[in-house]
Formats: structure tokens, sequence, C-alpha cells
């Protein structure tokens, strides 16, 4: 569906990363974790294309957030944004993280930005009852972003950063293995860059659990019709915007 | 006061309004349904259609740039026949001309998919899209030569009934030869234009922003280059033009229908606003009532230029 949805709040959490809250019922009802919402950004004909974000939050049922770190154009007039100013949003697009299975314990794998749809799920699973370890890596302690939320969220946060300024000094994907081994987790969802993904559903395969990674692709319509998005799986491209963007791991031609 | 009357013949199938979707950019209107009625629509043009089934170029396949965007999809698509069965059914339940587009990369290609489409049901028209490269001339697209056009529409002609449009590439020397060698050669309209070539450079990792380094522009930068080619093949051929290239907004539209152009189609300004084919229906027929003409065909061509 295509709104005008309201800023309800806007806070920078972290130098050049911005979370904003928008009032928007209709999407908050049916938005899944993994999904994402396609903004327009700016008001002027200069910008061609919407900008995909992932939905952080919409456990309140009237709203939705969107967690983002300012890159570009589009990012910079959204982080430009006052409460009450509306904006116009199409969403809720996408599959999300597959449930299916109904896994005893799953583990959250969260790459910098990455963090943006993990927290939405780990809500869910929060309210579900099921047991949720994390994983998260990031430059530096200050962009290990939602710190507190995982905590009240999840079992028991691993962290790994850059600079060693919390957690293990290092990648994300050197803490892994050990996470695995130590909290044997029936299912992986990931969400991160493209590299660290590929290393993950590697890791992940290594070791035989199943994994989820959410991607990220180019788009121009984001709802499935202009085939810009795609990425290669085992059956041929498929579309981030439309089959996606969270695929099984080893469906993906890593 | 009666509304206008915004009913147009194109290649001899009637358009409720003037307003098409283009090709490519819509996919087969199934994406977009749940975001505008597609009963409304004058038209559809579909993704354009090959025989067989294309995975296209690799990634990045699109590119922001000012005003305007790259593409270089390689007409990926499933093949004529998944298209006629899984696709034009759903297509039937609306009140909607199902204008398919074609592609191939040599002319027996084009035959195949032409005699294929032409024996299925809910077809209106078929669109040529000319602007496919012809792997047996060494890749040039056929749409770059009148001669090498021509000879594709007069062997398509021959493999069909339907009524034919041709899709003209902006990317050549002379636009009105072309669209004349085409009309000869039995085209009842032309659409006109495809994607102008382009290419973008990421300073940093000093790469072609899109894998296949050039692709296609379109969007607003295209319209001034489109709006000109569409009056200079307008006044030039007797069948009707469809313009295309930019258009966001009913005031796009009409520099085009004033220019000369018979209809529209709106491609990339979906991407921002999925009601935008909508908004330019309504805004022409705003226009037409405020500036009291009873019919859309009273402003087809009437661009008044000083002597
Ligand atoms: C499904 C999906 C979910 C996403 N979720 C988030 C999120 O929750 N938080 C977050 O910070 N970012 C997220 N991104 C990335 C985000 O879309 C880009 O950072 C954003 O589009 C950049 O826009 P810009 O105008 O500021 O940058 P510019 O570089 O100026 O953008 C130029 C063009 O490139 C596109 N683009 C640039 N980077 C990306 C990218 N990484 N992915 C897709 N398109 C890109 C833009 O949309 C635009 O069309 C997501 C991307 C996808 C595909
Ligand atoms: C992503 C994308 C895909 C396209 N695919 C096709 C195609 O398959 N066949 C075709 O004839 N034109 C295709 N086009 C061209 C459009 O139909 C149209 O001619 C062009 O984009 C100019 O119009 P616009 O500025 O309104 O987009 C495509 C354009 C875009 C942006």
């Amino acid at each position: 569906m295509q709104v005008k949805a309201t800023v309800l709040q806007k806070d920078e959490v972290a130098p050049q990363v911005h979370k904003i809250r928008f009032f928007a019922p209709r999407i908050a009802k049916s938005a899944q974790p993994g999904q994402f919402v396609h903004i327009k950004c700016g008001e002027e004909q200069n910008y061609i294309l919407r900008r995909p974000f992932s939905i952080h939050q919409a456990n309140s049922s009237d709203s939705i957030e969107i967690l983002f770190k300012v890159v570009g154009r589009g990012t910079s007039w959204l982080a430009k944004l006052k409460v009450k100013d509306s904006v116009d949003i199409i969403g809720p697009l996408g599959n999300g993280f597959s449930l299916k299975s109904r896994p005893g314990k799953i583990m959250l794998v969260a790459g910098g930005m990455g963090i943006a749809p993990l927290i939405f799920l780990a809500d869910k699973l929060a309210k579900e009852h099921t047991k949720t370890y994390t994983v998260i890596g990031a430059a530096n302690k200050e962009l290990l972003l939602d710190y507190m939320n995982l905590k009240r969220l999840t079992r028991k946060i691993t962290a790994a950063t850059e600079d060693g300024s919390q957690g293990v000094k290092g990648l994300i994907t050197d803490i892994l293995p050990a996470a695995i081994t130590e909290d044997h987790p029936d299912v992986i969802f990931a969400c991160g860059p493209f590299s660290m993904l590929r290393e993950v559903a590697f890791i992940a395969r290594r070791e035989d659990v199943d994994c989820q990674v959410a991607l990220e692709e180019l788009m121009a319509c984001g709802v499935g019709a202009c085939l810009a998005c795609v990425v290669k799986t085992k059956t041929g491209f498929k579309r981030v915007c439309a089959d996606g963007p969270v695929f099984d791991s080893r469906e993906i031609e890593w | 006061m009666s509304r206008p009357d915004l009913a147009v013949e194109i290649a001899g199938i009637k358009l409720k309004n003037p307003v098409i979707t283009a090709s490519g950019t819509f996919g087969y209107g199934r994406e977009y349904a749940e975001f505008i009625d597609l009963n409304r629509l004058g038209a559809l043009v579909t993704k354009t259609i090959t025989f067989q089934p294309r995975s296209g170029n690799p990634v990045p396949r699109i590119c922001e740039t000012p005003s305007g965007m790259l593409n270089s999809i390689g007409l990926q698509n499933n093949g004529a026949e998944a298209f006629a069965a899984n696709d034009l059914p759903w297509l039937a339940q609306f009140d909607l001309p199902v204008i398919v587009s074609i592609g191939g990369d040599d002319i027996d290609q084009y035959c195949r998919v032409t005699k294929f489409i032409s024996q299925v049901e809910g077809v209106s028209a078929l669109e040529v899209n000319i602007s496919c490269p012809n792997v047996k001339f060494g890749g040039l697209g056929f749409g770059r030569d009148p001669r090498m056009a021509a000879d594709l529409v007069a062997k398509i002609r021959t493999c069909s009934t339907l009524p034919l449009i041709v899709k003209l590439s902006p990317n050549v020397g002379d636009i009105v030869a072309i669209a004349q060698a085409v009309v000869r050669a039995g085209a009842q309209a032309i659409s006109l234009i495809n994607t102008v070539l382009g290419m973008a450079v990421d300073i940093e990792s000093k790469r072609p922003r899109l894998k296949s380094v050039v692709g296609g522009l379109s969007g607003p930068a295209i319209k001034p280059i489109a709006l000109r080619m569409v009056w200079e093949v307008a006044k030039a051929i007797d069948v009707p033009v469809i313009g295309i290239g930019g258009i966001a907004s009913a005031a796009d539209a009409l520099e085009f229908i004033l220019a000369g152009a018979g209809a529209v189609a709106v491609g990339t300004a979906v991407f921002m606003d999925p009601q935008s084919p909508i908004k330019i229906i309504e805004g022409i027929e705003e226009y037409l009532t405020k500036n009291g003409y009873d019919k859309i065909s009273d402003i087809v061509g009437a661009l008044e230029i000083a002597e």
C-alpha cells in the first residue's frame, strides 16, 4: 500500500545514524520482520527513485520505525525530517524471515546497519518466548546499535568491533563459529554487508545450521516489476524486492 | 457541463484515454494492481517478451543519475510461452488493451515470437522493440538503420494480423528517416523514444556504475530529447505517435500531445509514484475542461509556432 505517514519521533541514535518513527497504522498492522518500506525522499523531480529501508520496528500496531545511516542524498534528506512532517511510503514490501519450521533456538547475526530488520524480529521472537542469541559486529562501540534493546530481547549477546572498543577486536565472522559451537542454534537469521553474509552463509553450511539472509541491491520499483534488483540464485536470477529480501542462504550463488 | 472525451484510437485499437504504461517499467501489470485500478489505464505495454526465456544482465543493473536513471536489465523475461500461460490470462480480467512488446536477436526470433503471440487470446496489439541488437549484424541495433528496421518490420508484418506498433530507439542519426521507413514497411503507430544510451562512473572504485558499462537513460532528463523527436516524427508521418520519455505529470504529457503525440506512455515515473498514470489522466481531463475543449483530439499537434 501507498500511504502518507507523519513523523512521530526522530532521534540521532549514533553519529550519522537516525531512527524515525512514522504514524502508519495500515503498514504496521501487516508488517512482518524482514520486510521493507520504499520511501519517497525529497519533493523535487531530481530524486528519481525511492529509497528502501528495513522495517526496524512495527509492534505498536499504529507506527513503524526505520533505522538508517546517512550515506547519500536520500538519507541526508530523511535525516532532516522533523516531527509532524509527512512522507510518502510504500510498504510493507517483500518477504520477511520465515519461521515456518518453528525453530527451537535462533541466532541473530547483525553486521553494522544489518541490525535494522533484526530488532523487529527479536521483539517478535521474545514475545513468543523463543530462545534467541545475538552475534553483533560493527566498526566501533558507538555503532553497536540497539545494544540495550538486544540485551532486553535476547538471551545472550556476543559482540565484535573492528577497533576493539567493545567485545572481541575483529570481525563478526571471527566470533560466529565459536558462538555457534556454544549456543547450538537451529537457524541463523543474518543481515549485513554482502561480503559478510557470504562468509556467514559459508560458516553456517560448514556448521550445518540453516541460515536466512536479508539482502540489499539497487532497487527501482521495489515491487517486482522492473527486474533491477536481482540476485543470482541456484535457480536463476531472483528479485531481491519481491522474491526476497530474505533468502535461504543455500539458494544464493555466492 | 459534460466531461471531455479522452478516447483515442491508436493502430486501430480504441483506448479510453491516451495514457499507457511503458514497456519494462510496469512488468505485466500484476505488481501494480494493488496500487492503481488497471481498468483506468488507456493501455498497458508489457515488458519486452522474447521467444525463449532470457536471464538478463548481471548487477548492478541500474544507477540513479541527475533527473534520471540508467538501466541495463538485458531483456530478462520468462519467454513467450510462460507469458501466455501465466500473465495474459491474468490480464484478461481487466477492461484494458494489452500491447505486447516483442524483441529478439535476429529476424527469425522476432518472427517466432510474433507468430506465437498472434495465436493466443487477449492481445490487442504488438509493439516491436527494435532497440535490440541484431546479433547477425555485429550487434548493431535494428533500430539504428532505416533499411534494417524496415526489413524487420516488413517481415513481422507478414507473420501477424495484429495491429503493429514499432518502438524506435533515439540513438540514431536521423529519427525521421527511420520512422518513415518503418511506416512504409507496415507500422500502424510509432512509439518513441526508448532509452538514450549513457553511462556513469564511480570515481572511488574507478568502475562503471553499471556492470554492463553502458545502459539506457530514462526519466525527466530525456524529456526534451523525446519531445523534439516526437515533434519531428509526428509532422513527417501519417500514423499516430505514442510519446514516451520522462513523462511524470499531466503537463509533461500535454507537451507531447501538443507536439503531435496521439497518446503517451509513462515509464520511470511510476517508480517514484505508482499513482502517476492516474494523476496524468486526471490532469489531462482537467486541462481540457479548463480550456474548453470537448475532446483530446482537439489538442493533438495543436502546437502554435510563431511565423
Ligand atoms: C531491502 C533493503 C533494506 C534496507 N534497509 C536499510 C536499513 O534498514 N537501514 C539503512 O541504513 N539502509 C538500508 N538499506 C540501504 C539503503 O536503501 C541505502 O543506504 C539508501 O538507499 C541510500 O540512499 P542515499 O540516497 O542516501 O544514497 P546514494 O548513494 O545517494 O543513493 C543513490 C542510489 O543508490 C541507491 N543505494 C545506495 N546504497 C544502497 C544500498 N546499500 N542498497 C540499496 N540501494 C542503495 C539509492 O537507493 C539510490 O537509488 C536497505 C536496502 C535495501 C535494498
Ligand atoms: C528499468 C527499465 C526497463 C525497461 N525495459 C524496456 C523493455 O523491456 N522494452 C522496451 O521497449 N523499453 C523498455 N524500457 C524503456 C521504457 O519503456 C521507455 O521507453 C523509456 O524508459 C523512456 O520513458 P521514461 O522516461 O518515461 O521511462 C525500460 C525502461 C526502464 C527504466
